[in-house]
C-alpha cells in the first residue's frame, strides 16, 4: 500500500474514532469500547509490524504488554513516579525485555521463534504470582488492585473522566501509528522487503537482518509496554487473567481481520473485534468458544483480512498490487 | 534426601520422560514432513485423556484398557486425519501459510479447550490405574502403574518406528520429508501422506493423555503445559530428529522430576525454559536437528 493511501485511510479511521464522542461520549459502557479499541489498535499494529512486516513469528505481543502494564503500575506505587514517565519507564523495561528474549531469538528460525516467544508468555504467569513476582510487587495471584490513574493539567485520565481518557488513548494510538508508519516507509521497511523475497542477496547487499530485527524487536515491545501502562492506569487494577489464552487469541483475531502485513488494517481488525467481542458478550461461557471457531472460519474465508477483501471487491483499483508480506511462492510451495 | 527417594524420583521422571517422548515424537513428526505447527497439540492431548474417561467412567464400558486403546487409536488417527484435510490443507497454497496454521490451530485449540469445559464441566477427571499393586526391589517400590506406562509409551514409539521403517506408508512420509518436489514425481499424494502424519501424531499425543491422566488429571485447560513441554523437548532435541526427541525427552522428564522434587513444580517450567534457552543460544538447532 503507498504512502498516500496508507496515510489517508489512517486519518480515515482515526477521524472517525475522534468524533464517536460527540455521539456516545455521555454512555460510559460505550465509551470504555472505543478507548479498548484505540489500546489494542497500537499492540495489534505492533504484531503486525514485528510479524507482517519483519517476518518475526513473536507470539510474546501479550506478554509485553502485561510486563508493560505491571512495570508501569509497580513503578507508580511503590516507587511513587508519576504514570506518564512510569508508562515510558515500563516501555522500557518491555523493550529490554523484548531484547533479552530477542537476542537468543533471532538466531533461531520461525517456528522455534514462536516456541520461545510464547513460552515468555507462558511462564509469566506462574512468575507473577510466585514468590519472587510478590516480592517486586505484582501483588500474586491477587493481582494490583490500586493503580493510581495519569493526572495532568488537573485532568484525571481515570475510568471516571472516560471521554478524558478516550482522547489521550487516541493520541497515543495516532503517534504509535505514525511511528509504525514511518519504520514501514524508511530504510528499514525496504530492508525487511529485502530480507523477505531474497535474504541471501540482501545480505550480501550489506543488509543486516539481525541488526533491523533486533530493532523492530525492541521497538515493537516499547509500544507494547507503553500501550500496557496506559491500560493499567486507565483500568486501575491488574490480574494474571489477562494472560488468558482467549485474549491472545482475540488479539489474533485482529491481526487476521486486519489483514497480515497489511498495515493500517490491523487498526480496523483492533476496532471491528473489540466491538464485535462487546455484541457477544450475552454468548457467556460460549464466548471463547465461538471466538475461538472464528479464527478457524476468518483465516480460512479471509486470508487477506478486510483490507484484501475491500481491494478484491474494488476490481482495478490496486488489484493486482502484492501485498508487502508476500513471500517467495515459489520456496513455500517446495515446502507445503 | 536419602537414596532411597532419589531412587522414587529416578523411577517418576523415567515414567514422564517416556510419555514426553511419544508426544514429543508425535509433534517433531508433523514438523519435520510439513513444516505445519500445530498449537491444538495440547488439546489433542486432553481429546485422548476425555476420551477415555467418557468411554470407562461415564459409559461404564467393561474391557478395560484394552478395550479403549482399541478404540482410542481409529478415532484419534481419523480426528487428526480430518482436522489437517479440513483447516490445515487448504492454506498450504498461500505463501504466508506458516503462520496461518499457526493461528487457524491456535483458534482450533480455543474451541476446543472451552467445548471440554462445556460438556464436562471445569472440575479435575481422572483415571483409573491401568494396573494396581507394586514390584518390590529391596528398599523401593515402583508401582505397577508406571511400569505399565513406560512399557505402553516405549511400545508406541517401537510401533511408530516400525511404522516408519517397515511399512509402504513409512516410507512415503520419509520420502516426503527428506524431498516433497522427489516424492511427487515419484507419485507419492503428497496431501493425502500430510493429512496421515498428522492423525499418527494425534494418535500419540492422545495416547499419551490417556497414560498420563491415570496419574494426574485431565482438565479443559490442562493441554497448554502439555503443548508447552513438548515443545520444549522437541526444540530442545532439535525439530524433525526423532532420536534427539527421545533423548531429550528423557533428560527434560528427569530434570523436571528433581526440580519438582527439590524446589517445587512452580520451578519446572522456569527450570525447562533456562535449560532451553541455554541450550539454543549454543546450539540453535537443538541437540540433534538439522536446520532446513
Amino acid at each position: 500500500m503507498d504512502w498516500k493511501r496508507m496515510s489517508g485511510t489512517m486519518a480515515l479511521i482515526y477521524g472517525v474514532m475522534a468524533l464517536m464522542p460527540l455521539f456516545v461520549g455521555g454512555t460510559d459502557h460505550l465509551m470504555h469500547i472505543l478507548i479498548m479499541c484505540l489500546i489494542w489498535a497500537v499492540v495489534a499494529s505492533c504484531w503486525d509490524l514485528i510479524m507482517g512486516f519483519a517476518g518475526i513469528f513473536s507470539f510474546g505481543q501479550v506478554a509485553f504488554f502485561v510486563i508493560g502494564a505491571y512495570a508501569s503500575a509497580i513503578l507508580a506505587l511503590t516507587f511513587g513516579i508519576h504514570p506518564l514517565a512510569a508508562m515510558v519507564l515500563a516501555g522500557v523495561v518491555a523493550a529490554a525485555i523484548g531484547v533479552l528474549v530477542a537476542l537468543p531469538c533471532l538466531r533461531l528460525k520461525g517456528a522455534y521463534i514462536a516456541l520461545v516467544t510464547f513460552a515468555v508468555h507462558m511462564i509469566l504467569e506462574p512468575f507473577l504470582k510466585s514468590d519472587m513476582g510478590r516480592a517486586i510487587g505484582t501483588g500474586g495471584s491477587r493481582g494490583i488492585l490500586t493503580i493510581p490513574p495519569m493526572e495532568l493539567f488537573g485532568i484525571t485520565f481515570g475510568a471516571g473522566d472516560k471521554v478524558a481518557v478516550f482522547y489521550a488513548a487516541l493520541v497515543l494510538a495516532v503517534v504509535c501509528s505514525v511511528i509504525i508508519m514511518l519504520v514501514i516507509r524508511s530504510f528499514w521497511g525496504t530492508a525487511f522487503l529485502a530480507l523477505k523475497d531474497s535474504a541471501g542477496f540482501a545480505a550480501s547487499l550489506g543488509v543486516s537482518a539481525f541488526k533491523y530485527k533486533l530493532a523492530v524487536f525492541a521497538l515493537t515491545s516499547f509500544l507494547t509496554g507503553l500501550a500496557g501502562g496506559f491500560y493499567g492506569h486507565y483500568i486501575g487494577m491488574l490480574s494474571t487473567r489477562m494472560l488468558g489464552i482467549d485474549l491472545f487469541v482475540m488479539l489474533m483475531i485482529m491481526l487476521v481481520l486486519g489483514g497480515i502485513g497489511q498495515f493500517p488494517g490491523a487498526i480496523l481488525g483492533a476496532i471491528v473485534t473489540v466491538t464485535f467481542n462487546e455484541a457477544l458478550a450475552p454468548l457467556g461461557t460460549y464466548r471463547p468458544m465461538v471466538l475461538g471457531a472464528l479464527v478457524v472460519v476468518l483465516v480460512l474465508a479471509l486470508p487477506d483480512g478486510i483490507i484484501g477483501l475491500l481491494r478484491n471487491l474494488v476490481p482495478g483499483r490496486g488489484a493486482a498490487e502484492p501485498a508487502v508480506a508476500e513471500s517467495t511462492a515459489a520456496n513455500a510451495g517446495g515446502q507445503g | 534426601m536419602y537414596i532411597e527417594e532419589y531412587l522414587d524420583v529416578f523411577i517418576s521422571g523415567l515414567t514422564n520422560g517416556s510419555v514426553y517422548a511419544l508426544m514429543a515424537v508425535g509433534l517433531t513428526l508433523v514438523y519435520g514432513v510439513s513444516r505445519a505447527f500445530n498449537f491444538a497439540y495440547g488439546s489433542f492431548y486432553s481429546l485422548g485423556g476425555y476420551f477415555a474417561w467418557v468411554l470407562m467412567v461415564y459409559l461404564g464400558l467393561s474391557g478395560g484398557y484394552l478395550m479403549v486403546l482399541l478404540m482410542a487409536v481409529p478415532f484419534l488417527i481419523g480426528f487428526g486425519y480430518v482436522t489437517e484435510k479440513v483447516i490445515v490443507a487448504p492454506l498450504r497454497k498461500r505463501s504466508d501459510w506458516e503462520v496461518k496454521v499457526m493461528m487457524i490451530t491456535l483458534g482450533l485449540a480455543l474451541f476446543l479447550d472451552n467445548g471440554y469445559q462445556v460438556l464436562f464441566g471445569p472440575r479435575m477427571k481422572s483415571l483409573p490405574p491401568i494396573m494396581t499393586g507394586a514390584v518390590e526391589l529391596g528398599p523401593i517400590y515402583i508401582a505397577n502403574q508406571d511400569i505399565m506406562i513406560f512399557v505402553l509409551a516405549i511400545s508406541g514409539i517401537l510401533a511408530f518406528r516400525w511404522l516408519l521403517n517397515n511399512t509402504r506408508i513409512g516410507m512415503a512420509v520419509r520420502a516426503v520429508a527428506q524431498n516433497p518436489i522427489g516424492a511427487k514425481i515419484v507419485g507419492i499424494p503428497k496431501n493425502r501422506i500430510f493429512a496421515a502424519t498428522f492423525g499418527i501424531s494425534t494418535v500419540m499425543v492422545g495416547l499419551g493423555g490417556i497414560l498420563l491422566a491415570q496419574k494426574y488429571f485431565i482438565s479443559p485447560m490442562g493441554g497448554w503445559d502439555i503443548l508447552v513441554k513438548s515443545w520444549v523437548i522437541t526444540a530442545f532435541g532439535g525439530m524433525g530428529s526423532i532420536r534427539g526427541g527421545l533423548l531429550a525427552a528423557f533428560i527434560l522428564g528427569m530434570l523436571e522430576a528433581y526440580v519438582g522434587y527439590v524446589f517445587g513444580m512452580t520451578w519446572v517450567l522456569f527450570a525447562l525454559f533456562g535449560v532451553l534457552l541455554a541450550t539454543l543460544a549454543i546450539r540453535p538447532q537443538g541437540l540433534m536437528g538439522k536446520w532446513g
